[in-house]
């Protein structure tokens, strides 16, 4: 079925490429999306669960949980995107919709991947699909960045491929499964392990955003139209994050499980305090969005490190968080159009322009900032319950000052957005439409709703995913 | 006969450090790759024939043909043929490439394990450190580029390390090569050459905080 559904992206894609139409385009893009949500569909309602499809795929829940989150976003991006280019000629839209397609299939197979170099491969293919995003201007900005991310992923998912032939030395019979090298790790040599780990964690740091390599993902959103950095922070940082939570879930019952959890808290923290410093500094709302994405997955990773709650935790955070910032990302699309740029000195006053963008905006960055009743508060405390279990006060200081840094940047420079009078008429004669804000509420209103109600069938869900 | 190949490769990534012409490092770039065609002919003679002829056509074609070709068009489309005037002295990057010859001779005794052949190790180490080395002391573009296809080369070689054992890896390797190495440097023949033209990397400092 995998294989399937790559073949059907592979195909969609080529005719995609030969159509004479952006409507024609189009048309076969909807296509794709169309299969997605029926393959969605199929694995929810059709109990697949821990099914294999074409030797290296597993339907597990892990993947299956992002898979459906991606098919959200997914969706309502293309369909953004249909209003959002309105002056690109036929080359342009090919190469975009091709390249979210084309996104699309590569991370679906990562998040199915039951192999480890297999989703190395895919991971690696994203970098391909998401160049033809970020270069979508064709200015010397969107070459920067895209030669930037070609460069720095490049070389992070070479030392990642480092880290996974060292993980080989502890493959049975050449089998690079993750059932396979989870036998493996118990007796492998150690330092082989510890090393593996780090590599892969700096190198895929490239896709999930998390420090070091975390650089790449915030120019990159920056350069790409704003519907395609929505799936970018979301659907290719999950990729990025289902991807190091596979090799944890390896290492954590070797002998260097609480090595690589140690790794994984210091990377976490080092990726709050760069998201609250530079969320600060910055003065582009997309990249103020960016850093919070790298805030966000720094907590991610914490609770990933932390162990127990927190690994539940690191899940319903990482759910969350793809609704709110993609509904964030879609609003935010609205307030480039009307003021052309999203510069932060520059503009303001949004509340008068679009009531329904900026109030959207507003409680978008109050869910974001983890207030109740968003999603994020209900993943923060128990974070922050899990560690003051464990005793560790030091990362409960570092970590709640950040946050509040992070909290009075990010919500002053939204304020900022919404109710500084701009002086002079600065917006151009773009009319937002309400459809495309209400969409945005929709994403974070069911972030909330994740929050209040913390659905049975999800938690247990996720409670099953955690379980290894 | 092998451990005078892995040695003259040292010479290059030595050689590397020392030179200041684009063009030399096109060559260091494809005698790189010819000798790591005699490496994986040595190394992996008793692989599946299919894989072996893969892996040699594979080598023969990008490391030591397509690859130098490229960056020698990139010299004459660019016409910059020399790094920039304010990179790391000479002497001083003799120094920091010894310093990383001699760290990954150390890493790699005390990880010495029978899993592993350490030779490939040790140089495949070096190779990386080569590559990053190049990338942070120099100013323009194309050293950049050269250094991924030393960290590169140093990938590959090290898949060969393990890869008697899972020539499945090694296809993975060549993969990379294949897919980043062809997209970067088409990006670079294509469009950096002929939008920025002072390939410094300051010209690539737009988009920041």
């Amino acid at each position: 079925m995998m294989l399937l559904y790559l073949l059907t992206a592979l195909f969609l894609a080529a005719c995609a490429g030969f159509a004479r139409s952006c409507r024609a385009v189009r048309s076969v893009v909807s296509v794709f999306f169309g299969v997605q949500l029926l393959f969605a569909l199929w694995l929810v309602a059709g109990g697949r669960t821990d099914a294999t499809s074409s030797v290296f795929f597993t339907f597990d829940r892990l993947g299956m949980l992002f898979f459906v989150l991606m098919t959200v976003v997914s969706s309502t991006a293309f369909f953004q995107s249909s209003r959002y280019l309105d002056a690109e000629n036929l080359h342009e839209h090919k190469v975009y919709k091709i390249s979210l397609m084309l996104l699309c299939a590569s991370a679906s197979a990562v998040y199915f991947a039951n192999n480890v170099a297999v989703t190395w491969i895919f991971l690696e293919a994203t970098t391909l699909c998401t160049a033809g995003l970020v270069y979508h201007r064709r200015d010397e900005r969107s070459l920067e960045a895209t030669w930037k991310y070609i460069f720095v992923c490049s070389t992070g998912i070479a030392v990642a491929y480092l880290g996974i032939l060292l993980l080989g030395t502890v493959a049975v019979g050449g089998d690079m499964s993750y059932r396979s090298l989870s036998e493996g790790v118990l007796t492998g040599n150690p330092l082989y392990l510890k090393i593996a780990f780090l590599f892969i964690l700096v190198g895929y740091s490239c896709k999930m955003e998390l420090f070091p390599l975390y650089t790449i993902g915030v120019d990159a959103n920056f350069a790409a139209p704003t519907p395609a950095s929505a799936v970018i922070s979301t659907v290719l940082v999950n990729a990025g994050f289902v991807s190091v939570f596979r090799v944890y879930r390896l290492v954590a019952p070797s002998p260097v499980g609480e090595w690589a959890s140690q790794v994984l808290v210091i990377a976490g923290v080092l990726s709050v305090l760069v998201g609250a410093v530079f969320l600060r500094r910055t003065n582009n709302y997309k990249r103020l969005l960016s850093y919070s994405t790298v805030e966000n997955m720094g907590i991610v990773a914490i609770g990933l490190g932390i162990g127990g709650a927190g690994v539940f935790a690191a899940l319903f955070h990482a759910t969350a968080h793809t609704f709110i910032k993609s509904g964030l990302f879609f609003c935010m699309a609205q307030v480039g159009k009307t003021y052309g740029n999203y510069r932060i000195n520059r503009i303001g006053d949004y509340i008068r322009i679009n009531r329904v963008g900026a109030a959207t905006i507003l409680l978008g960055s109050v869910s974001l900032l983890a207030f109740p009743p968003s999603a994020l508060f209900i993943s923060e405390v128990m974070i922050f319950k899990q560690i003051v279990l464990d005793g560790k006060w030091w990362l409960l200081a570092v970590t709640v000052l950040s946050l509040c840094f992070v909290m009075y940047s990010l919500f002053s420079r939204v304020l900022q957005l919404c109710f500084r009078p701009s002086g002079k008429s600065c917006e151009s004669a773009f009319k937002a439409s309400p459809v495309f804000a209400w969409t945005g509420f929709a994403l974070i209103a069911v972030s909330s709703l994740i929050g209040v109600l913390q659905p049975e069938a999800l938690v247990s869900f996720i409670r099953e995913i955690v379980t290894f | 006969m092998l451990l005078a190949l892995i040695i003259f490769y040292v010479v290059t990534l030595v050689y590397s450090a020392i030179t200041e012409r684009f063009r030399h490092y096109a060559m260091l770039i494809g005698l790189q790759g010819w000798l790591l065609l005699g490496v994986a002919l040595l190394r992996l003679h008793g692989i599946d024939w299919l894989e072996l002829s893969f892996v040699l056509v594979e080598t023969l074609v990008f490391k030591a043909v397509v690859m130098p070709a490229m960056l020698f068009a990139i010299i004459r489309r660019t016409g910059i043929n020399r790094v920039h005037a304010r990179s790391v002295a000479v002497f001083n990057q003799l120094i920091l490439s010894f310093a990383a010859l001699l760290c990954s001779v150390i890493v790699t005794y005390y990880m010495a394990d029978s899993r592993i052949d350490m030779v490939f190790f040790g140089v495949a180490l070096y190779a990386l450190l080569s590559g990053m080395l190049l990338i942070v002391s120099h100013k323009r573009i194309f050293s950049h580029l050269v250094g991924f296809l030393v960290i590169e080369n140093g990938v590959f070689l090290f898949s060969m390390a393990i890869g008697v054992e899972m020539p499945f890896l090694i296809n993975i390797a060549i993969l990379l090569d294949i897919l980043m190495s062809v997209l970067m440097l088409g990006l670079f023949v294509g469009k950096i050459g002929s939008r920025l033209h002072d390939l410094n990397a300051d010209t690539l400092t737009t988009i920041k905080d």
